[in-house]
């Protein structure tokens, strides 16, 4: 992700400022700015891309809904992903919490990694399985740190923006996670990483 | 050891660059140091790297999305539902976090409780102990008050009957010109005016109680004070040696005496 921080904060103020006012074309060329982030986040989040086409919409719709209180001086990106990550939580509750739908991919048990090329483990489909699957086990915080961490790569400054949270809380947490998804992936490998 | 595990914590955050210049060059110096966090940390290293075979994933499948058409079509759907649903204002916001449904049960038993509180206190208040006491009313048998009347009624004559005692002592035992002269007294006229004043009170007490033989004394003894009274000014000496007489002959004082130990016997 190629990421042009630098001067565009400047340009969104004012792209902000046409969207309050209901500007159709500003509206589409943030969306056009920041779809691939907030897609980023759903899909690493949901493993699923109908789910992260659904919370892009959404955020987007809220982003209009509510641009009346984003105030100058705040993080443009952050406060966006912030609506992300809240839709995350909130869709993930409402249609993974009660139904077992989430693991309908190939169960983690049946993949075969004796097929697995030996000298070039990491690339094999199957092990992409198993993170996949191991990532969806961990608690959501934790998902949405080692997420926004490795896919979205944010900094810890960032996130802790975005989820409201400490920068040692963050620090701790990622920290965690990756214990956690080694203790997960390492069964499955049949050695530790 | 300890430094060990110091260390392991901020293994992740120097793989994700995320550590300060000093605690990157500290970590770094212990591990050319220590064999066994070096080991820790390439394992770990390798792990990051098999996470990063989802980035792979993910690329592809952001590959398969129409990046262009997606903002025309977000565009498209957002101002469609805002034609339907204009943007809320703050105000509406309010309204529709407070009167959201998930909220009714919370309604329900406010209400439910305001309900209850209040019917609570009016059942309470309307409780007949509570009510106040309409009035101080104390109910005496009728003969109770008969009895405490009749009971000052004979005081209030046994009292008029002392007082006219020592006045007429004082006019019958005095010689006739000193009489004449106290009895011409701004004294004396108000004594017997008095008394007359109490008797005019007495008067329907005795008629009720039927105290006859009192009643006849106190009649007699009250014309004398009138006489007195009205007269007093201008009696000459051999007028007062004549009631003197009067007086004696009558034996007022001595039926006084008599009547006063008949009343101060009898309780009633």
């Amino acid at each position: 992700m190629v990421t042009k921080r630098v001067g565009e904060d400047e340009d969104i103020y004012t792209l902000v400022e046409r969207i309050k006012k209901a500007d159709r074309e500003a509206f589409m060329t943030v969306t056009n700015l920041y779809q691939k982030k907030v897609f980023l986040l759903a899909f690493s989040f949901f493993r699923n891309k109908e789910d992260a086409l659904d919370i892009v919409q959404e955020t987007f719709l809220r982003l209009y809904q509510r641009v009346n209180l984003f105030r100058k001086g705040q993080n443009f990106q952050n406060w966006l992903l912030q609506i992300a990550k809240n839709l995350c939580i909130d869709y993930y509750r409402k249609n993974y919490s009660r139904s077992k739908d989430y693991d309908r991919e190939k169960p983690i048990e049946e993949m075969n990694l004796a097929l697995q090329n030996e000298r070039d483990p990491y690339f094999s489909s199957d092990l992409k399985g198993i993170f996949s699957a191991c990532l969806k086990k961990l608690a959501t915080k934790q998902r949405l740190i080692f997420v926004m961490k490795h896919y979205n790569q944010l900094e810890y400054q960032e996130i802790a923006q975005i989820l409201g949270i400490s920068l040692g809380t963050v620090k701790s947490l990622h920290f965690k996670a990756v214990q956690n998804m080694r203790g997960l992936v390492a069964p499955y490998l049949g050695r530790e990483l | 050891m300890t430094d060990c595990k110091k260390f392991k914590k901020d293994f992740v955050a120097f793989l994700s660059q995320e550590l300060e210049e000093d605690e990157r060059k500290l970590l770094q110096s212990h591990l050319d140091r220590c064999p066994d966090c070096k080991r820790e940390m390439a394992q770990l290293e390798e792990f990051m790297k098999g996470a990063d075979s989802l980035k792979m994933d993910i690329e592809q499948i952001m590959g398969e999305v129409d990046w262009e058409e997606l903002p025309r079509k977000i565009t498209e759907n957002v101002f469609k539902q805002e034609s339907a649903f204009p943007r809320e204002s703050w105000l509406a916001r309010l309204s529709r976090f407070l009167f959201q449904p998930r909220l009714r049960p919370i309604y329900a038993g406010l209400l439910l409780g305001v309900l209850l509180g209040s019917l609570a206190t009016y059942f309470i208040l309307r409780a007949p102990h509570l009510k106040e006491a309409k009035s101080t009313q104390i109910f005496v048998p009728a003969n109770f008050i008969e009895r405490m009347e009749l009971e000052m009624a004979r005081r209030e004559t046994l009292d008029y009957l002392e007082k006219s005692q020592y006045l007429l002592l004082d006019f019958v035992q005095s010689p006739s010109e000193k009489s004449a002269e106290f009895w011409r007294s701004e004294f004396a006229s108000q004594k017997a005016r008095e008394l007359l004043d109490k008797k005019r009170y007495i008067n329907p007490q005795l008629d009720k109680y039927q105290m006859a033989k009192a009643k006849m004394i106190c009649d007699q003894i009250e014309l004398l004070f009138y006489e007195l009274s009205q007269i007093s000014v201008k009696l000459s000496v051999e007028e007062i040696e004549k009631i003197q007489k009067l007086i004696e002959e009558k034996h007022i004082l001595l039926k006084i005496d008599l009547l006063k130990k008949e009343l101060g016997k009898s309780e009633v």
